[in-house]
Parts: structure tokens; sequence; C-alpha cells
């Protein structure tokens, strides 16, 4: 009963530490981003004699966009299917949100601890994707079938390695429960399968989060602004309001998964942040460097790279589980 | 004043109608989103659909062919929304367009297609008067959007 | 990679110092508030001393932006900012210097009718004393004059100013009908010493 009653309150708590989280590390890409680019970006003090009627500062831009949204009208297009138009981004945002439930964050272990969590984890971050797909080929528009196509032949590949480096860890560590990865202390070659399995994940979740020379899904100059081309008022804002949370659930399965004890009691909080802004930084540091590839390109880059790199991974682990 | 009406301030996306000219007005707002003028700073951003949009930036005089696609963009944007005229043409036709002798292929400025709420002279403007049209839009999409709510 | 890097280096080196402008603030005193380039053909001024009326900035204007308004006694001199492309024609024109191109750009408004958009300039008509029609303005008949006096010959100066007195007040028509009373009307024949 008592185990209920912390889970029920933990599952009240994430979701503004999601949503708080996921905005920050949105802001955080764009402000590092901007100041790449020797701009300012998103402005966190605000010049004084403006404060009074443009707002003291704009750490919650990503926020205001999406409420700002929330206040506007929605336009549904004759062509669409109605009903599956309307309803895929709150879907997105559903499978999205219930992500956030299985994967640990320090002091609230939610559940984590059901059995094959790894799996459900990754399963409903592939469904949340899958919504950003299905809404806009509903959509009756040249421009979002274009970009619904190209986020599935990226969904392919970035899929792919996601859900192998995530098993290639589930392999060397012998469970597919997420909370049972912090007890698991392996041999230094297991360390570095692991490590191997992190630089393929960092390389997966580019894909999926559309970090820049893989964001041709919603590659402005060439496809308006392709599967999202027709949303518009909140159906536009939950669409948005998903990608928060995907991005704070990819931040949070990395540490989850790779650095499994910092996601497991409340003392770990402070490095879990650290980790956290690291893993920010090295995408907005890859955002900027890098051009658009096109889709043929960045499907060459993952299956002549990612993928055998985590096939080698898996390999690996798996004669390590043998041998040992 | 709600949250919303507040997100509203903060964040306006501005989506860059071209409606013809030279291209001189375009380069200059071009050149305000850049990093010499960086808008975002008060979460600006150039979205690449009018679905998206609060505010038009209309630039260049209308050539007949033109028209149907400007009307069009213009119910596209969903309310609440604000038009920016932006550079000589778009105010009041400029060097393209006159009532007399009538131009053969060319309109006139937008405002006689669309209602426009802000006016930015200039041959081209400078990228400070186009942040500065823009900040006027802002006040002006609060304003349209209270009236909206009443 | 090696370009990656490259890339990489520059960005640390401006990391701590982006290149913005301080543009609508002017609070802060590091960097700088706007660039105004030296020479920026902004919006026009005229001054209303000097402006005669004479209609030379109305000719050359380029962007039709330079409207003249006549009523029965006062001339209006217009310029629409609206459309105006800032070519300084009428800068370049201008016989008494009145108008000034400065580099004040700074103009958004949210009405076609904003007084802030134009720039107008009244002037004084004279009219006719025979007809009654305006036809020109007090201003510029005084300048032409003043001109006239300074540029001319002198040997022909009295004939000429006895002459222009003789004609004052009347609009071009009736000065035509009254040219008989003239002493320089060329009908009469009257041989200057003009070397």
């Amino acid at each position: 009963m008592v185990d209920h009653v912390f889970t029920i309150l933990s599952i009240a708590l994430i979701i503004p530490i999601s949503l708080f989280l996921g905005v920050m590390y949105s802001f955080l890409i764009r402000k590092l981003s901007a100041r790449f680019q020797w701009r300012v970006g998103p402005i966190v003090r605000m010049y004084g004699d403006l404060a009074p009627v443009i707002g003291s500062t704009r750490i919650w831009q990503p926020l205001y966009d999406i409420l700002k949204l929330f206040g506007k009208d929605a336009l549904i297009p004759s062509t669409a299917h109605k009903r599956l138009f309307t309803w895929s981004p709150y879907l997105s945002l559903f499978f999205s949100f219930a992500a956030v439930l299985f994967i640990p964050f320090p002091g609230l272990p939610l559940l984590s601890g059901t059995p094959y969590s790894l799996i459900i984890a990754s399963y409903l971050l592939i469904a949340s994707i899958l919504f950003t797909i299905l809404g806009p080929a509903a959509s009756g528009s040249p421009w979002g079938a274009i970009g619904a196509r190209r986020e599935v032949e990226l969904f392919l590949v970035a899929e792919l390695s996601f859900v192998a480096s995530l098993f290639v860890v589930a392999v060397t560590k012998g469970t597919l429960v997420i909370s049972e990865l912090a007890g698991f202390v392996g041999s230094i070659p297991m360390m570095l399968v692991t490590a191997l399995a992190g630089i393929t994940m960092f390389a997966a979740m580019l894909g999926k989060l559309h970090i820049k020379p893989f964001d041709m899904p919603e590659a402005e100059c060439e496809i308006v602004a392709g599967p999202y081309t027709e949303y518009s008022g909140k159906l536009l804002g939950t669409y948005f309001l998903a990608k928060v949370f995907v991005l704070y659930n990819m931040v949070a399965l990395f540490i989850a998964v790779f650095l499994p004890p910092l996601s497991s009691s409340v003392l770990w909080l402070p490095l879990y942040v650290v980790a956290a802004l690291v893993l920010i930084f090295l995408l907005a540091v890859v955002h900027v460097l890098n051009p658009r590839y096109t889709i043929a390109k960045a499907l060459m880059w993952y299956t002549k790279i990612i993928v055998p790199l985590v096939i080698v991974g898996f390999i690996a682990a798996f004669f390590l589980r043998v041998v040992a | 004043m709600g949250l919303i009406d507040r997100a509203r301030i903060y964040s306006p996306w501005v989506y860059h109608l071209h409606c013809g000219g030279c291209n001189g007005c375009d380069i200059e707002t071009l050149a305000a989103l850049a990093p010499r003028f960086d808008v975002e700073r008060f979460g600006i951003q150039l979205v690449a659909s009018p679905r998206h949009a609060d505010i038009l930036l209309a630039t260049g005089c209308v050539p007949k062919q033109f028209i149907p696609m400007v009307k069009r963009v213009y119910n596209q944007t969903p309310d609440p929304k604000v038009v920016v005229a932006i550079g000589g043409c778009a105010c009041g036709g400029s060097l393209f367009y006159d009532e007399d002798p009538e131009n053969y292929a060319i309109l006139g400025s937008p405002d006689m297609l669309i209602p426009v709420d802000v006016y930015v002279p200039g041959c081209a403007p400078k990228p400070e008067q186009i942040i500065n049209g823009v900040v006027q839009g802002i006040l002006k999409l609060n304003e349209k959007a209270t009236r909206r709510s009443k | 990679m090696s370009t990656h890097i490259k890339i990489l280096k520059q960005v640390i080196q401006k990391y701590s110092s982006p290149m913005t402008l301080n543009y609508p603030s002017s609070i802060d005193k590091k960097r700088m508030y706007s660039q105004i380039p030296e020479g920026l053909r902004g919006f026009l001024e005229r001054d209303e001393e000097k402006c005669v009326g004479c209609r030379a900035c109305y000719m050359v204007c380029s962007g039709r932006a330079t409207k003249i308004f006549d009523t029965a006694d006062k001339r209006t001199v217009q310029v629409f900012h609206f459309r105006c492309t800032y070519c300084a024609h009428c800068e370049e024109c201008c016989p008494e210097d009145a108008i000034k191109l400065t580099s004040k750009f700074e103009l958004a408004v949210t009405d076609r009718n904003d007084p802030k958009a134009y720039v107008n300039t009244d002037l004084k008509m004279l009219s006719c004393k025979a007809c009654n029609k305006p036809y020109l303005p007090e201003k510029m008949q005084k300048r032409v004059f003043e001109r006239l006096s300074e540029k001319i010959n002198p040997k022909v100066k009295g004939v000429v100013v006895e002459d222009y007195h003789k004609t004052e007040g009347f609009c071009p028509e009736c000065k035509r009908v009254r040219g008989v009373l003239l002493d320089t009307h060329t009908k009469k024949h009257i041989w200057l010493e003009v070397v």
C-alpha cells in the first residue's frame, strides 16, 4: 500500500520535473547553439529598459512557444483525414509522456522496476515518433507527406541503432529492467562494450531528436516545415510539447542506461544534472558544427558506420556473456 | 494578463511573405534575423509555414499574377495575426506603382488585398527599423487577441 | 573532420563575445547600440524657412513621393515617406538647399494617414490681381526677383526691374495680356547697347 502511494506521489511529482527539465534542455540547446553562432540567443536577463514591456527573462522560451500555440486557432485542411490528423498529436504526447514514467529520475524510481521496462520505454518512445509520422501523412499536404517519408527513412536506421545499442547493454548486464542496471558492476571489457554502445546510442539520439546533420525531416529551406507544415494552433503546440518530453526522455534514458548509478538515489542528483548538461552541450556542439545531410547520405552514414559498430558491440557482448 | 497572453508577446513567430519587388527588403529582413541583430533574443523566430506564424512580414509590391497567393497565405495564417508591411513598395507602391498611369502588371501595395497593421517604410529599411516594426506588430497582436477574447 | 575542428576553434574564440548589436536597448554601454554608417540616407527634412515651393523636387522625384497640392491661398509641398526611395535627387536639385537627407531611420506606423509619415511645407500663394487665380508662392516670386537682379547685366537692370514692378501680382496669363506695357517687349524694338 505504501509502495503504491509512493509511486502515485512520484508520478505526480515527475510531471512538473520532466516538463521543467525538458524545457530547460531545449532552451539550453537553443542558447548554446546561438552562442556558438556568435549571437546572443534567447536572452537570460532582459535589458533593463525593455523588461517592463516584453518580460524580464526568456529562459522559458520553449514553454512560451507552446503556450502561445495553445492560444491560437487550429486550422484543419479540407484534404486531411480528420480523425487521424487531430488525434495523432495527442497520442504522440501521450506516448512520450508515458515513457517518462518508465525512466528513473534520481530519488524517483517510478515504474522502472516493472519487468521489461527497458523494452516498454523504448517502445513508447518509438510509438511517440510513429505518431509524428502518421499525423502529417494524414494531412494531405505534399510537404507533410515528404516530411513524413523522410522521417520514416530516418526512423528506420536511427531506431535500429537505438534499440540495438540498448540491447547491447541489456545483454552485457543480463537484464531488461532499467532499475536493475544500476546494481550490476561488470569487468573492464564489459565497460568498453557499454561505452561503445553509448557512442552508438548518442548517434541514434541525433537522428531521433533531429539534431543538425539529421534534421532533414523538418528542413525549413527545402520542404516548408516538413511533418508540421499543416499543423497549427494547439495541435502544433501538442507536438512541440511531445518533443520536449522526448528530449527529456532521451537524456534521462541515456543516463539511466549508460550511467545507471546516477539515477538511483537523490544523493546523485547534482551529478545527474552535470551529466545531463554535458550531454546537452555535446548535442548543441554537434548541432552547430554540422550541415544538413541529404537523406541518402544520412542513411549511408548510419548503415555504414553506426549499424556495423552496434553489430560489433552486440557480438562482443554476446561473446562476453557466453564466456563469462 | 493571463499566461497565454503573456506568452503571445514573448514568442512572436514571423513568416516572410515575399509579394514581389526587387528583393532588397528581403535581404534586410534576413539580416534582421541574422547574428548581427539576432531577433531570437526576444523570442522572434522565422517559421517556414504560414500556419505557424503570428506575424506576416510582407515585402514588395504585388504583381497581378501573385494576387491569389497573397490572399491564400493570409487566409492560411491562424488568428490572431498581424501583417507588417516592410519597405516602400509594400507601404505605398514606391517606384513600381502609381494610380496614374496604371501599371499593366502590378496591382500595388499588399494593403489593397489584405489588412496591413504596421507600416515600415524605407527603401530598403534598415534591420533596426524592421525590428522596431515587428515590436509594434507584437503590441498590435496583443491588442487584437484581447479584443477577440472579449 | 579538420574543417569541423577549424570551425570549433572559431566558435570557442568568440563564445564569450557575441557580435550582436544591442539594438532596442541603449542601457549596455559595452556593446554597440546600433550601426549607422557614414552617409546613410534616411528620412528627408525640409527647411521650411528656405523652401520656396519651386516644384524642382517634384519634377525629379523618382518614387513619386513628392506631391504638390495648390489651394486658393496656399501651396503644400508634401513628401510621403512610404513612397520615398531615398535617392536624394531632390537634395541634389534643390536650388535653395532646403532639403537635407538626415540619418534618422526609425519609423513604424500603424496608419497610412499618420502625420509622422509625411513631411509637409505650407507656402502662402499669391492670387492674380486681375483674375484672382492663385499662381505662385509669395516666397518664390521674391526669391526669383532677387536672383534675377543679382545675375542680370547691370546695363539693362534698370529697365528690367521697372518692367517687373509694372506687372507684379499678375498671373502668367494676365501678364501676357499686359505684355505690351513693358519696355522690354520684343515688338518695341528697344535697342539697348549691350556689349
